[in-house]
């Protein structure tokens, strides 16, 4: 008896074994409960692939942009403010990655593993969901996108909130035009899933003088003085930098001003590449970033292989840079805000089917200064100079901003010949702190398209926030 | 519950058990299922439903009464796990297929009767050793018809069909309880090498013939059954390796030289890329699984239940959704009960008979649980056992009952007179 019961034991190691495994399975089961939850062959919450069963999400004045009635999900009534904020709000079916109803699945449907689905299925919906966008200035950037594809942000720089995120082509997600998009050969729908501000990149263009004018200052002690020539282009290693005009002898303001390559590339060079790239990574260049749970797409600096020429070229935002809008918007927000920049939002609040407010945004800065004080605030006299004494106060009526533009030639593999059109920058009113970037796809130049966009976007924006 | 159990036994006090209290929860639990299926209506008979729980409810009681009250027997942990057990299988069927649930009450009290004649069976070893060739051969001839007139189901072809449809009998279900029986019958009883030839020779027929009907997951938990017996018996851990290691050369040849067998676990880990093919049910069980959250949507408001074979392979998930993640992994808990049972009471045991019998027939229990809840679940490859009480099913209740009797058995008190039986 003695015997059997000692050998009994190598049964406590099986029952450990088990219990290992039962403690794995609940791992298992407590990390990926969201996500198998969410699966669409679950039809507690998907009728025939659709997901009917989210809360309401609202804009910042709690206009409707998506709610469910009646076991079918419906959308906002203006079908301008619909395509405009599609790519915000997103589908139920999962096509818009970045779009809420989406990335924010766990909290709209209301879904948590304690208590499974069946809040839920009691409510007959999920939680609520507030978003900081606007969906009149939405609209109205839409709008000012024209015919053309491209990407529209704005942000407050003192509190965080996103209240324009625009991304164009869009569509009406109440007539998805399925048969058009799927059969599309004129690229009329190209990328149209993506939204171009979180998830797109595109080369930069001159709107990358502004960073390279930040690596000028801290590096280069005397920079304010220094005069460039420029002859309308600037050679180097028996090729050249070319410049849109024939600059002759300009200032660092002056160059900045009139958008000045061959004195960029100069500046480029004299900075030097290991500097560059330091300037850069402490904008977060080649890192990611995340609002709330939307990854953003990383933007690229990279000059380890440059050549000479390459380093120039990348000084004036060629080369291989890219850069995405929305971390454009941090970055010009980061000057606004003296250094550092305000963490952008897009989730104002969640309240769960009871009523609980289960979630509020607060304002955070974020963790590292992109710019020194002393930087920041030459970069803001910089910026403000361009519009005072290069656009014209008058293309931005009464709103005393700051910003830079941008033309990206971009190679015909990239989409076309025309380049992109770029403006970035915010107003520096104290009663308005709104920044804001502007791309405009094969646009053309970045003063005749990029700021006629930006200008109606910030005077709605003015209209609805400024005192 | 063992624990506390074992330390009381020492005491030779005559405190009667706290069976009633027990059995009282239990109740009000039950009672609770069939509210929850009368208010969704997901039985459509109230006279069907009202009295499936009547009957079962009876049974339990009078089953305590009789034992508890009139026998004055004590220790009712086992009983209490398998009435349990098989209350919550019993609400599983009754909600999800309305016209099966007399069948399923009808092979419940079959096997509460299967229960007590084992229990009586065991009482006397001689009688055990008498009819240890006969269960033998009986249990080989089971398993050679089911092999050469059986149905295949599923892809295994282990059923009994009998009168189109009429009743249908798993006869490898039956065959655990002889496997059990047999292996420890002849190991208490061996004397010679040939004893013990002839037994490896019966464990192998079984493991064959289950392996020809491709009913792979009965098959290995034969094997299993087997491994823990033999090394309860020898103590020797080497030829078990050597042993383990050959079952699992010949696995691999197995898997390399049929490939229709391997083809049967395409979807072992990548279950999602098969959500619509072969990773269908699994996939849904996950899903549901964690829908039911901790607490469970409860009976009747579950989705699984429309996947196919959900009450017999999908058994875990059933619960998770229904009855609540918390339930389920307790009920799991109960098979660890089981086994830990067996293990303290086996040095208290008459003889070794009971002890291996307990010990093999509860790792059985634990092993046909573990492949049930982590082959579904994707850790483990998926053979389609089923979950031992819950998954809906006649012969294996009736085999599950049988095989608690073993583990009922090593336990003294089962017995009012033991001097007769006490051997070693």
């Amino acid at each position: 008896m003695k015997t059997m019961s000692r050998r009994a034991w190598v049964l406590y190691a099986l029952v450990l074994a088990f219990l290992g495994g039962l403690c794995f399975l609940f791992y298992t089961f407590y990390t990926n409960a969201d996500d198998w939850a969410m699966k669409k062959a679950n039809r507690h919450l998907y009728t025939s692939g659709t997901l009917t069963t989210a809360g309401t999400i609202t804009d910042e004045t709690g206009a409707i942009l998506a709610q469910t009635v009646d076991g079918k999900r419906t959308y906002n009534e203006d079908k301008t403010v619909r395509t405009a904020t599609l790519h915000v709000v997103g589908d139920s079916e999962g096509y818009i990655a970045t779009g809420v109803q989406t990335s924010y699945k766990d909290e709209i449907t209301g879904y948590n593993f304690v208590d499974g689905i069946y809040d839920i299925k009691k409510y007959g919906k999920g939680n609520d969901l507030q978003l900081t966008i606007n969906a009149e200035l939405c609209a109205t950037a839409y709008n000012a996108l024209g015919k053309n594809k491209g990407t529209v942000g704005v942000y407050n720089y003192k509190t965080g909130e996103l209240v324009c995120v625009v991304s164009k082509p869009s569509y009406d997600i109440q007539n998805k035009p399925t048969e058009n998009i799927n059969n599309d050969k004129t690229g009329a729908y190209e990328g149209v899933y993506l939204n171009r501000f979180f998830s797109g990149v595109y080369t930069p263009g001159s709107t990358f003088k502004i960073i390279t004018a930040a690596a000028a200052i801290d590096n280069i002690p005397d920079i304010s003085e220094k005069t460039y020539k420029c002859t309308g282009e600037y050679k180097v290693d028996g090729s050249s930098v070319k410049c849109m005009g024939k600059h002759g002898t300009v200032s660092f303001e002056r160059a900045l001003n009139v958008s000045c390559n061959s004195a960029f590339a100069q500046i480029a060079l004299d900075v030097g590449a290991e500097n560059m790239t330091k300037e850069t990574t402490a904008l977060g260049f080649n890192q990611s970033f995340s609002i709330g749970k939307i990854k953003l797409a990383k933007s690229k600096y990279d000059v380890t292989n440059a050549s000479k020429l390459d380093l120039a070229w990348s000084g004036v935002g060629q080369y291989t840079n890219l850069v995405n809008p929305c971390h454009m918007l941090m970055i010009i927000g980061a000057i606004a805000n003296g250094g550092t920049a305000v963490q952008p939002y897009l989730v104002e609040k969640i309240t769960t089917q009871t009523g609980r407010v289960s979630y509020a945004a607060e304002t955070t800065l974020m963790p590292q200064a992109m710019f020194s004080a002393t930087t920041a605030k030459e970069l803001q006299e910089l910026l403000r100079s361009n519009v005072k004494n290069y656009y014209g106060d008058s293309k931005f009526r009464g709103l005393e901003m700051c910003g830079k533009t941008g033309t990206a030639e971009v190679s015909s593999e990239e989409g076309g010949d025309d380049p992109h059109a770029w403006f970035v920058g915010y107003s520096q009113r104290e009663d308005f702190p709104y920044a804001i970037v502007v791309v405009v796809e094969n646009g053309g130049g970045g003063s005749s398209v990029a700021i006629p966009v930006a200008n109606k976007t910030m005077q709605k924006a003015a209209e609805l926030y400024a005192d | 519950m063992g624990k506390n159990k074992t330390s009381k036994k020492r005491k030779p006090l005559r405190k009667p058990v706290k069976w009633p209290f027990w059995l009282f929860l239990m109740t009000i639990f039950q009672l609770v299922c069939m509210l929850q299926i009368y208010i969704n209506g997901t039985q459509e008979s109230n006279t069907t439903l009202f009295t499936v729980y009547g009957v079962y409810i009876a049974a339990e009681w009078i089953y305590f009464a009789v034992f508890g009250g009139f026998l004055r027997r004590k220790s009712f942990e086992v009983e209490l796990i398998a009435f349990f057990l098989t209350g919550i299988g019993l609400t599983l069927t009754t909600s999800v297929y309305p016209d099966k649930t007399y069948t399923q009450l009808i092979a419940v009290l079959m096997g509460i009767g299967v229960f007590i004649v084992m229990l009586w069976i065991l009482s006397d070893t001689k009688r055990v050793i008498k009819l240890r060739m006969p269960v033998a051969i009986l249990a080989i001839a089971a398993l050679v018809f089911t092999l050469i007139f059986g149905d295949e189901i599923n892809g295994a072809k282990n059923w009994i069909v009998i009168g189109d449809g009429l009743l249908s009998v798993q006869p490898s279900e039956i065959v655990k309880i002889a496997f059990v029986f047999v292996g420890a019958a002849t190991l208490e009883h061996l004397q010679s090498t040939r004893s013990l030839t002839k037994y490896i020779l019966f464990a192998v027929g079984c493991v064959g013939l289950l392996f020809l009907m491709k009913d792979f997951g009965t098959a290995l938990i034969f094997f299993f059954t087997f491994i823990i017996m033999a090394f309860l018996r020898s103590g020797d851990i080497k030829t078990i390796f050597l042993v383990c290691a050959g079952a699992l050369l010949g696995g691999i040849g197995i898997l390399t030289f049929k490939p229709y067998v391997a083809k049967r676990f395409e979807s072992y880990r990548h279950i999602w890329e098969y959500a619509s093919s072969s990773g269908y049910q699994q996939v849904r069980l996950l899903i549901y699984s964690v829908s039911g959250g901790l607490f469970g949507l409860g009976i009747g408001n579950g989705k699984l239940r429309s996947v196919y074979a959900a009450t017999e392979d999908l058994a875990f998930g059933m619960v998770c959704e229904e009855f609540g993640i918390i339930i389920a992994f307790t009920v799991l808990l109960t098979f660890v009960a089981l086994v830990v049972y067996s293990i303290r009471y086996a040095s208290a045991a008459r003889s070794t008979f009971y002890s291996i019998a307990a010990l093999a027939a509860s790792g059985l229990l634990l092993f046909q649980a573990a492949l049930h809840v982590f082959g579904v679940t994707d850790l483990l490859p998926w053979t389609g056992v089923t979950l031992p009480f819950i998954s809906r099913g006649g012969s294996s209740m009736m085999c599950c009952w049988g095989l608690v009797a073993f583990i009922k058995a090593i336990d003294v008190k089962t017995y009012k007179r033991y001097d007769k039986i006490a051997r070693t």
